[in-house]
């Protein structure tokens, strides 16, 4: 249950800072994606009956500002969850290189995969240009280190329970 | 060995689920994405509001804050800058204050100059200090030269207490320039008297010590005080120049065929700023 509670603090402190983010980087159109490198703190860390809920919560958090489309950063988000979990036992989460790498690949596929699902699904295109697409991903890379750590050395369990 | 076994079931069940979850996920996404925007989709999107408007206002507040600090760091970065850009300022205005210092008393000096009646007796053009060499301080260039009327030899006057004073003599002339050999100079001589006992010798520059009166008559009562002025005798300079006080007479070697008294200028070589130069009829 204490658990449960700080993984919502978490989420919430995560959602404000998202936003609070977007607002300052937008000056210089920079996108950094917060809630993605959390949601993939969370799953590195954290059993999936923690992971797959928040990744989902924080997919349906992006999808509720969206207005051609709602779901698809809850699918991308549940999907990178999924691959986390696949590499769980490859990726050694705690330190600082493969998180970069992990967050850092994650962060590329779900911005195209949310390109293809607004294309597939809406018919519209959310291309913003190269400037902004890689500066979310440098941004997302450079405070991993910092959400991962936060993760592992307060909500992270001693014993993971499959 | 039942509670094992119901406890492996147990886990096995766990991590079935945990299969299924991203599924579960999966579908309800692919389904949300199918869904109308209006409608159910509507209907979500203002249940969720409930939980994420609040934290969406907090995140605007923070932005806004951080804005805030941001013009705040810029105002103070800008201050910092007009700190020192007023810094600046302030030395070069201290700098041509006592600039102005300096003028406002050389002013005040050739304003008493212009007041003063010796030099009007003779001919002659008020000079200013233009340079001095570090190395040579018994010699100073001064602003007038021989378009100006200076002429070689042309006896250098100052001013004390609205008297004239002897300084030096001009030993080059250039256009614009002049050269002006001071007192203190070895090189430099001159037909002086003394005041009381009215012995005339001849005056020559010592360096640093006092100026030597040479050729005083072994049995003249020359005294210690008496003022020393330019003699009539010289060619150079006119007669009754102050140039000094005697400070003492040497007496004492038995062989010598002259007195020989020391001379303390009353021109301070070192404080040379305006000089009056002399010039014939």
């Amino acid at each position: 249950m204490k658990k449960i509670s700080l993984l919502i603090l978490f989420f919430v402190i995560a959602t404000i800072l998202h936003w609070a983010f977007m607002a300052l980087l937008g000056n210089w159109d920079i996108s950094l994606n917060l809630m993605l490198v959390f949601t993939v703190a969370v799953c590195a860390f954290l059993p999936p009956a923690y992971g797959y809920p928040t990744a989902f919560m924080s997919g349906l958090f992006l999808d509720f500002f969206g207005v051609q489309l709602f779901g698809q950063h809850a699918f991308v988000f549940t999907l990178c969850a999924f691959f986390v979990y696949s590499l769980e036992n490859r990726l050694e989460f705690t330190s600082v290189v493969p998180q970069m790498v992990c967050v850092g690949c994650l962060t590329l596929f779900a911005a195209l995969g949310n390109l293809i699902l607004l294309k597939v699904f809406a018919g519209f295109s959310a291309w913003n240009g190269i400037g902004p697409f890689v500066g979310g991903i440098v941004g997302s890379v450079l405070v991993a280190p910092a959400i991962f750590w936060l993760v592992q050395h307060v909500l992270a369990a001693k014993n993971k329970i499959y | 060995m039942k509670k094992d076994s119901a406890y492996t079931k147990k886990k096995a069940t766990l991590k079935r689920s945990y299969k299924i979850l991203p599924a579960v996920f999966l579908l309800i996404s692919v389904l949300l994405m199918m869904l109308p925007l209006e409608g159910p989709v509507a209907s979500m999107k203002a249940l969720l509001s409930y939980i994420f408007i609040p934290q969406i206002r907090a995140a605007h507040g923070m932005a806004e804050y951080s804005k805030e600090v941001n013009e705040a760091i810029k105002g103070l970065l800008n201050t910092h800058q007009e700190n020192e850009m007023l810094k600046t300022q302030l030395s070069k205005i201290q700098l041509e204050n006592a600039q102005a210092k300096e003028i406002f008393e050389e002013n005040k000096r050739l304003t008493e100059a212009l007041h003063l009646k010796a030099p009007n007796k003779w001919k002659g053009i008020w000079a200013k200090t233009a340079y001095r060499e570090p190395s040579q301080w018994n010699s100073v260039v001064v602003d007038k030269g021989a378009s100006d009327g200076v002429q070689l030899r042309a006896a250098a006057v100052m001013e004390q207490d609205g008297h004239p004073i002897l300084a030096g003599i001009v030993i080059e002339v250039n256009d614009n320039t002049a050269k002006v050999l001071l007192l203190r100079d070895e090189d430099f001589s001159a037909v002086v008297y003394t005041s009381e006992s009215k012995e005339e010798g001849l005056l020559v520059g010592a360096g640093a010590a006092d100026l030597k009166l040479k050729y005083l008559p072994l049995l003249s009562a020359v005294q210690e005080g008496e003022s020393v002025y330019t003699s009539s005798s010289s060619s150079v300079f006119p007669a009754g120049i102050l140039v000094g006080k005697i400070t003492e007479v040497a007496r004492s070697n038995d062989l010598q065929s002259y007195l020989t008294a020391y001379v303390k200028p009353a021109a301070n070589s070192g404080m040379v700023q305006e000089l009056f130069l002399l010039t014939k009829e």
